[in-house]
């Protein structure tokens, strides 16, 4: 995964620095290794066992789990996460790129609108999203003059996505448009480009890397996300974080819940894949 | 998730009644006041401790302070909303709960999990003299190894009586309703033996049973219904039937008895039959203090403290009637919604379902909560 202000997609390593020898980043590989590649090879593993009796699993070493997979029902679920996915990303690019601009190049006080930015992290994520049960309620003043009633709809799932994952787009493209040299946008204008052309040919393009580190962020935890449609669409609109849930906790199939995971975690990777073949076609044609 | 579910868990709690949520807070206040005393007065050099895994709403607030005061052993909570998130709980690997109340059928899914550890009944002097016979000894538990009643009830549905004319008496009527005039406005429990087997017993067919068929055409009605749900919730549906947002909910009766202590709620058993269940005190394996857990299982089967308990949870006590009489509040006593005409159980069964029918309902599950 790649992050904000690292990588070919961030700064460049100062040329006259220190170098750092490799073996730094040994606790850390430590640390992926033992709590993130030990895991998923163990959901690898279940993904290709069997349910037996009521919650034991026998290792079968088939391709039942995927076979079941290949089912409408399941179809419908990943295309519905898909949506989700999109929406939740294009929705707080949206949102956050004109914010995000107003607090690097306008803001007065950056500090302060940064701190109102991350002060809903104080807050537990279930909080902030039970909370929603209140504002999104028909009884509530404002809903109560609109005659709207959107708990526990499509919708009301719609906008707890687009509240709860916003800062995560923010935060990236504030980094990325913070470090715009202004007076590029300045010299394109002067030589004549429209605010608009100075704008897709000059800023967006020194804003790709926070706009890439920003969708990436919204949209892989999105693609698990089941919390919002439990508590906001009254559990009864299934996602593939759902469906992942609802095989360990409520129906304890393992091995197929461990299938879903796989292939979820599958299709993650071909999505980041393509997409950072394309960033760094972008990024190196743009020099 | 842990953390995440038993936050959610324990707002789901809290919401569900101001009175709740004040008498939780007050529980809480009076806690950490009164709970130092009995331990220092006992020169005890560590603090007992119980970690109690619960259902939500599932004992009287009043009741937590008062056991520590009793005993000097303090209470530590967590809370679960279905038997199957307890079990996955404790199959994935949780441990140091003391004590848990599964339902009858998931007590032997955990006993033959090997997830239980025996019950000490020596420790139980109280239960032993108060207990009545018939909650000894039940087919779950025939031998009373791993389990000690604490509270039974039914499963059926209830409305909003000031705003469902209907009045409806049976299962069909309330798919019926819920698919038409109040589409919408119905939520169904999240459980999975619950909702499939009011539908099967809507059909004709045994709560339990386990014939594809006969599941394939309670699948079809739910299909059905499920696009007339508000929500499929086990901590909220009291709270949404208050506020007037749902009016009719699949559920058990002490839920619908509580929210009816607040708007005109009535609670029926579908004519065509349904659940009769009962909640069994369990100590999970790797317990810490089972000592603890034995001392509340005694703690609450004294008559005086069973009715405090009864009178919050508004479910049926497992200890002989006559010496109920006097404690319990006559009002619920002698409310058929808590304590059931013998003629209304007669008609409904216990959780029983067979492997094969726990996976034929797990794949309809699947596809009900999906469509």
């Amino acid at each position: 995964m790649t992050r904000p202000g690292s990588g070919r997609w961030g700064r460049r390593a100062r040329s006259g620095g220190p170098r750092y020898p490799g073996w730094l980043a040994l606790p850390a590989l430590a640390w992926y290794a033992a709590f993130f590649l030990i895991p998923l090879g163990f959901v690898v593993a279940y993904s290709f066992a069997a349910l037996s009796g009521y919650s034991d699993i026998v290792f079968a070493w088939n391709l039942d789990n995927y076979r079941a997979l290949w089912d409408p029902l399941y179809g419908d679920v990943f295309r519905r996460t898909l949506g989700l996915s999109l929406f939740g990303t294009l929705t707080t690019l949206l949102i956050g790129f004109p914010f995000a601009y107003w607090i690097a190049r306008y803001a007065r006080r950056k500090t302060l609108v940064l701190l109102f930015v991350v002060i809903p992290f104080w807050t537990s994520f279930l909080i902030r999203t039970y909370a929603w049960l209140i504002i999104l309620d028909p009884q509530f003043p404002l809903f109560r003059v609109v005659h709207v009633d959107l708990l526990f709809s499509r919708p009301a799932v719609y906008i707890g996505v687009a509240y709860n994952y916003l800062p995560l787009m923010v935060l990236p493209l504030y980094a990325a448009l913070e470090r715009i040299d202004w007076s590029l946008v300045e010299a394109a204008q002067d030589l004549g480009d429209t605010p608009l052309r100075s704008f897709r040919r000059v800023t967006f393009p020194l804003a790709l890397p926070g706009v890439i580190a920003g969708s990436l962020l919204v949209f892989i935890p999105l693609t698990g996300e089941y919390l919002i449609p439990a508590i906001l669409g009254g559990n009864k609109t299934s996602y593939a974080g759902s469906l992942i849930a609802q095989q360990f906790t409520e129906v304890h199939d393992w091995p197929f819940g461990s299938a879903i995971a796989v292939v979820v975690i599958a299709a993650m990777t071909i999505v980041l894949l393509v997409f950072s073949t394309w960033a760094n076609r972008e990024a190196s044609s743009r020099g | 998730m842990n953390d995440q579910e038993r936050l959610l868990l324990e707002l789901g709690e809290r919401t569900v009644s101001r009175r709740g949520f004040v008498a939780g807070t007050t529980a809480l206040l009076a806690a950490t006041a009164l709970g130092q005393f009995p331990q220092a007065a006992f020169g005890r050099s560590e603090a007992e401790q119980l970690f109690y895994y619960n259902w939500g709403s599932y004992v009287n607030p009043k009741t937590y302070p008062a056991f520590t005061k009793a005993t000097g052993i303090s209470v530590k909570k967590d809370f679960y909303t279905s038997n199957e998130a307890l079990f996955a709980k404790l199959k994935g690997g949780a441990r140091g709960y003391d004590l848990a109340v599964p339902t009858g059928y998931m007590v032997r899914i955990l006993a033959d999990a090997k997830l239980l550890e025996p019950i000490n009944w020596s420790k139980l002097p109280t239960v032993k003299k108060t207990i009545d016979p018939k909650f000894r000894k039940l087919p779950f538990d025939p031998k009373d190894k791993y389990s000690v009643a604490k509270d039974w009830g039914t499963t059926g549905f209830m409305y909003r009586s000031d705003l469902v004319k209907e009045r409806p008496s049976t299962w069909r009527q309330f798919f019926d309703l819920a698919k038409t005039k109040y589409s919408g406005k119905v939520t169904v429990l999240d459980g999975i033996p619950e909702v499939i087997g009011s539908a099967l017993v809507m059909l004709g067919y045994s709560y339990n049973s386990d014939s594809k068929s006969e599941l394939e055409a309670a699948k079809k009605e739910l299909l059905g219904l499920k696009p007339h749900l508000l929500s499929i919730t086990a901590t909220q549906y009291k709270q949404l039937l208050i506020s007037g947002k749902a009016v009719m909910a699949l559920g058990w009766n002490g839920d619908a008895l509580a929210a009816a202590a607040k708007k005109p709620v009535n609670y029926v058993v579908g004519k065509e039959g349904g659940e009769f269940w009962v909640d069994s005190y369990v100590i999970p394996v790797g317990a810490k203090n089972t000592d603890a857990a034995h001392a509340w299982i005694d703690y609450v089967y004294d008559p005086k403290h069973n009715a405090t308990e009864t009178e919050y949870t508004y479910y049926g006590s497992p200890l002989r009637r006559s010496l109920l009489k006097g404690k319990l509040d006559p009002k619920i006593l002698g409310n058929p919604g808590v304590f059931p005409a013998l003629r209304t159980l007669s008609n409904l069964e216990p959780n029983n379902v067979t492997a094969k029918g726990t996976a034929l309902r797990s794949r309809i599950w699947t596809e009900f909560k999906n469509a």
